[in-house]
């Protein structure tokens, strides 16, 4: 069940009369939206469902555990075990494949005979973000950053909540579980939710899905077909489409979140208008990152035992993100790429310093980090190794042939889809007071009228959120 | 109840900020709101509706909302509402049909 589609219209209409209903019964409230988020995961595979409420007993019993003990030792091993569990769940689903095949290869590559045989475990969709937020909550409650959760009810429902089951953002025990301690006495904003909800289908069914089907797909299925500019012209497609999709689908989560009366935290910031790899950071998924930085960078040892272990504990850390997005070496690769520049500008940090203070330092600035992150996003699509040398090895060729993919319309949406990188600060915020003018029932009218529009403008068919297979 | 580290430093930024949270509605007010957004979407967007029922499953329900989403389109049609619908597609089909080189007219 996709986002902008009829069936989830239906879906959160229902889930809107019972929130309605259920407006003074908190408990009751809660009940009702995880038997709706199983509900939701269900649509997939229901038989996803017990691996979504194993991994929340996990996380239950041992938050449960660490808080009854106050032997540090025992705390200790609790942790291990649960953070261990999770890892298994997510390596037997993700990764056994991959491992499988990587074995396989490194056996002929040393002359061996036998081979081990795949298992083809059927990847539950939302299984990387689930597990990191069970592996929040274990690990902030051996922190004291949170309180044990003594509700089965709160913890299902921070594990399983539907806006962020699926792709993120990933929200933290400590953030959430404190606003399912008593009920909301705010009101729901309506004018900033449904900006959300239009800009994130606007950023999808148009930009992102168009760019796709007439301009990445092709050309990344076959870059040996085409010349400089349509590869070139692809690539940047391809940051505008990742950047539209994932955005567009966190966007929509916070709105719907909103709805359902909870607050969710900001994942994106104009990525790319930053300067430095480090600032693309703080602005792209900032939840994983930001995750990826408290759980793993910095009980590595951050940048606290010298330069030659910080640049290693980077290099770790965006190996780990890089492998978190799927099970093959090309999202290894990415993440080295990451991980070598953020070490790389590191090093010359004395020289670059944080920020450049100059136009032109700041325009060259953002020049090498947007075309860094751009040639990254290269090994990022292609299907594998091979294609991504051939994309790379063919940019600088055929540059005096004809464009055949990248038409007037695909170059005009990656112009749009990069302006909006560049909207001055505060434009959200100054769009949504003038929107709260207007009465909610007119709000939810014009939802209608422009969610009809975009639907006719849209192609037939909605493609799935890229960030769906991680 | 004391406050736990987290409770009392936030740890992320919220998404929707605070100026926006100033003002807002209730959760039946979101219903109604939910509501007529629904409907216009039913009235303005009834063309993808047929599209939509071919995927439901075989049982007799299936068939029924089938019948029904295609009677509803052909109601829309009539009345003309599906008229902004056509137009809309068809102008993006001409901007996506159109070629470096060639007249825009």
């Amino acid at each position: 069940m996709l986002f902008p589609t009829l069936d989830f219209l239906l879906f959160f209409l229902v889930v809107a009369a019972a929130l309605a209903a259920l407006e003074r019964r908190f408990a009751i409230k809660k009940a009702m939206l995880v038997a709706a988020s199983y509900f939701f995961y269900a649509q997939w595979d229901w038989r996803f469902c017990f691996l979504l409420a194993g991994s929340t007993a996990v996380s239950y019993v041992a938050g449960l555990l660490i808080g009854a003990s106050a032997n540090r030792r025992t705390r200790r091993r609790v942790l291990a075990a649960g953070v261990a569990l999770h890892l298994v769940i997510l390596g037997i689903f993700k990764y056994l494949d991959f491992l499988v095949a990587s074995a396989n290869q490194l056996a002929r590559m040393l002359g061996l005979q036998h081979e081990l045989p795949f298992v083809e475990v059927l990847l539950p969709v939302g299984i990387s973000f689930f597990t990191f937020h069970g592996i929040s909550y274990i690990t902030d409650v051996y922190r004291r950053d949170v309180a044990v959760c003594r509700s089965p009810l709160d913890i299902a429902l921070y594990m399983s909540f539907f806006p962020q089951l699926i792709a993120g953002p990933i929200v933290r025990a400590a953030y959430f579980l404190p606003q399912l301690a008593r009920p909301a006495d705010e009101p729901i904003p309506i004018a900033a939710a449904l900006l959300l909800i239009l800009g994130g289908i606007v950023k999808k069914v148009i930009i992102a899905n168009y760019l796709a089907t007439g301009l990445v797909d092709p050309v990344f299925g076959a870059p040996e077909n085409y010349g400089g500019p349509d590869l070139l012209l692809a690539t940047y497609a391809y940051a505008v489409q990742i950047y539209c999709d994932f955005s567009a689908y966190t966007d929509i989560a916070i709105a719907i979140a909103a709805l359902c009366g909870f607050r969710f935290p900001r994942n994106f910031n104009q990525p790319y208008r930053a300067q430095r790899l480090r600032e693309f950071w703080q602005r792209w998924h900032i939840s994983l990152s930001t995750w990826l930085r408290d759980y793993l960078y910095k009980p590595l040892g951050g940048n606290r035992h010298g330069r030659r272990n910080t640049y290693r504990n980077l290099m770790i850390t965006m190996l780990l993100g890089g492998i978190w997005h799927g099970a093959a070496w090309k999202f290894v690769m990415w993440g080295a790429l990451h991980g070598g520049g953020l070490a790389a500008e590191r090093m010359c940090q004395p020289w670059l310093g944080q920020r450049s203070t100059t136009p032109l330092g700041k325009f060259v600035g953002w020049l090498v980090v947007f075309h860094f992150v751009c040639l990254a996003w290269i090994f990022f699509r292609a299907e594998d190794f091979t294609v991504a040398a051939v994309f790379i090895a063919r940019l600088g060729a055929g540059w005096g042939g004809p464009v055949q993919q990248a038409q007037p319309a695909m170059v005009a949406l990656i112009v749009i889809g990069m302006a909006g990188q560049f909207l001055p600060p505060g434009s959200f915020e100054r769009a949504g007071l003038a929107l709260q003018r207007v009465p909610y029932w007119g709000l939810g009218a014009a939802t209608g009228i422009i969610l009809a529009a975009i639907n006719a403008l849209g192609p037939e068919g909605i493609a799935p959120f890229i960030y769906f297979r991680f | 109840m004391a406050l736990t580290r987290s409770e009392r430093v936030p740890l992320v930024t919220d998404a929707i900020p605070p100026a926006l949270r100033r003002r807002g509605i209730t959760q039946r007010q979101v219903f109604v709101a939910c509501l007529v957004g629904w409907l216009l979407v039913a009235l303005f967007a009834s063309r993808d509706t047929p599209g939509w029922a071919e995927r439901l499953g075989d049982t007799a329900l299936d068939h029924r909302v089938r019948g029904g989403v295609g009677a509803w389109d052909e109601t829309m049609e009539t009345l003309r509402l599906t008229g902004p619908h056509d137009r809309l597609r068809d102008a993006m089909q001409r901007v996506l049909d159109w070629q470096w080189g060639q007249d825009s007219r």
